[in-house]
């Protein structure tokens, strides 16, 4: 199969998943908005949970995805990694720009302020500069040999910096915790919102999916348009 | 009686759409720029 | 790769040596020029006047935010000395030649790392006694304790550091990417650093900033063997 037909085919399928996803998504917006029963502390703010936590999940899905394909590319030299961590890394940026946003639009009603240096949404804050350090860095590169090289260096690096961040803010936060005003209690889940959360975030699971294979189906294009030689 | 707090909720669920559906708009528009025409 | 043959003993014996040798060479190099020194330590000693600009005296007291300002300092200034000290090596092709013959790259990082350690260790050098002075910090026995933090950290931020220069100074926007790259990693060495020095400085014992220092051991310990592993891929074609 030469490289345009492949690349085509790889994007229909992208987008045909991605599609799929969406739909889901407006099936699971129904389901949290309209099924769902509301939290009665908190309120209908606590809805947003059921977008906040899986778009976190696939944020650090598509995070630990780079780190991964990062490693394996220095090792094995297959461009197909490289192609796949900067679609995944592109795709994260997405997935944490909603984290990003929908988390202080839920610390405000609940917890009384837009921002925490929470250990959580600190490292929320470090994903999104670690994807756009990784993305800025592809820019600024030309050659697509080098590009793939020091892009994979970044993204092992960046793997490994989650942890430290991770123990520096939870130990700096138990010296300096900043006073909550609503803090909500962690009950076990009642089946209903369990549920809905768990469609949810098999919706955004399959929407990562879609995009990244959409993103890399691009990549491909735009390469085999550049090369056409090279099929 | 919850809070009165629903007004965040519609904020936010418009915000993850917007994000989510135009980023999978950005992608369809370039992957017809990037295969089609031809 | 280019690692020498024979057995692991006198191999890793070798590779240190080279990485002195290396790291004297760059240094005799920057010795001679000491524009880049120089305008690092103008650039740190100016940090500093514009932090003490930039708060209210009466508000708040020199002595709370000292650590911050000495970290944050030290922060940029390795940031601006990194920056110039790849540029300085790239307008030589001083690398081109050393990639040429088969040293090991491991040795040619831990040479980089030295040499980028003893630049950013003397603007530190220069530093302290500046802000001791300009910040009326009352050092008191703290010096030995606050000279080992510094070593600590700043082999983290230069460690990482010297990864991300070799690989920004080869791109157009070197001086907004190396920040870009470089500041997520310094935050952790960071947060260890001005706690530590912030313990010191009211008088703790060494003892109490144990916990502090060894997360920055550890973070040392992993990005200086990750970066030098690494090191090959950012410079070998």
């Amino acid at each position: 199969m030469t490289l345009p037909v492949a690349a085509r085919s790889i994007v229909s399928r992208g987008l045909a998943t991605s599609a799929v996803a969406l739909a889901g998504l407006a099936a699971v917006y129904v389901l949290a908005l309209g099924f769902t029963p509301v939290e009665a502390r908190q309120g209908l703010a606590q809805k947003i949970f059921y977008l906040h936590v899986p778009a976190a999940w696939s944020a650090l899905l598509a995070f630990s995805l780079v780190g991964i394909a990062s490693a394996l590319y220095l090792w094995l030299l297959d461009p197909r990694l490289d192609r796949f961590a900067a679609a995944s890394a592109e795709v994260g940026v997405a997935f944490s720009a909603v984290m990003l946003t929908t988390g202080p639009i839920w610390a405000k009603p609940i917890w009384g302020t837009w921002w925490t240096w929470d250990a959580r949404l600190t490292l929320t804050l470090f994903l999104f500069f670690l994807f756009v350090g990784y993305l800025a860095l592809r820019a600024a590169v030309q050659d697509p040999a080098e590009r793939a090289r020091f892009s994979a260096v970044v993204g092992i690096l960046g793997m490994l910096l989650v942890p430290f961040v991770h123990l520096s803010v939870y130990l700096f936060r138990t010296l300096h915790p900043t006073p909550v005003v609503l803090k909500p209690s962690a009950p076990s889940l009642p089946p209903e919102m369990l549920r809905t959360l768990l469609i949810s975030t098999l919706v955004f699971t399959v929407l990562y999916i879609g995009l990244v294979t959409v993103r890399y189906g691009i990549a491909l294009a735009e390469e085999a348009r550049e090369a056409p030689d090279a099929a | 009686m919850p809070p009165d707090n629903g007004g965040y909720m519609i904020a936010a669920y418009v915000v993850t759409a917007v994000i989510l559906v135009g980023y999978a708009l950005a992608m369809w528009r370039r992957a017809r720029r990037a295969v089609g025409s031809d | 790769m280019g690692s020498c043959p024979g057995t692991t003993g006198s191999s890793v014996r070798e590779a240190i040596r080279l990485a002195l040798a290396i790291a004297a060479k760059d240094i005799r190099v920057e010795l001679r020029s000491r524009t880049a020194l120089l305008s690092a330590v103008v650039f740190a000693a100016l940090v500093l006047v514009v932090f003490n600009f930039a708060r209210d005296p009466t508000a708040i007291a020199a002595v709370d935010l000292a650590p911050s300002v000495l970290w944050v300092t030290f922060a940029l200034a390795a940031m601006v000395a990194l920056n110039r000290a790849f540029t300085i090596e790239r307008e030589n092709a001083a690398l081109d030649g050393l990639l040429l013959a088969p040293v090991p790259r491991e040795a040619l990082f831990l040479g980089k790392l030295l040499a980028n350690l003893a630049f950013v260790g003397t603007v530190e050098a220069v530093t302290l006694p500046l802000f001791v002075l300009f910040f009326n910090v009352d050092l008191g026995g703290a010096l030995p304790g606050i000279l080992g933090v510094t070593a600590l950290a700043t082999t983290g931020f230069v460690a990482v550091g010297t990864i991300f220069s070799a690989m920004a100074v080869r791109t157009r926007f070197a001086e907004l990417l190396l920040p870009v790259l470089l500041l997520p990693f310094m935050v952790p060495p960071l947060i260890g650093a001005v706690q530590a020095t912030s313990r010191l400085l009211s008088g703790r014992p060494l003892s109490e900033v144990m916990g502090w220092l060894r997360l920055l051991a550890i973070y040392d310990v992993v990005f200086v063997t990750l970066c030098m592993l690494v090191f090959s891929a950012v410079v070998d074609e």
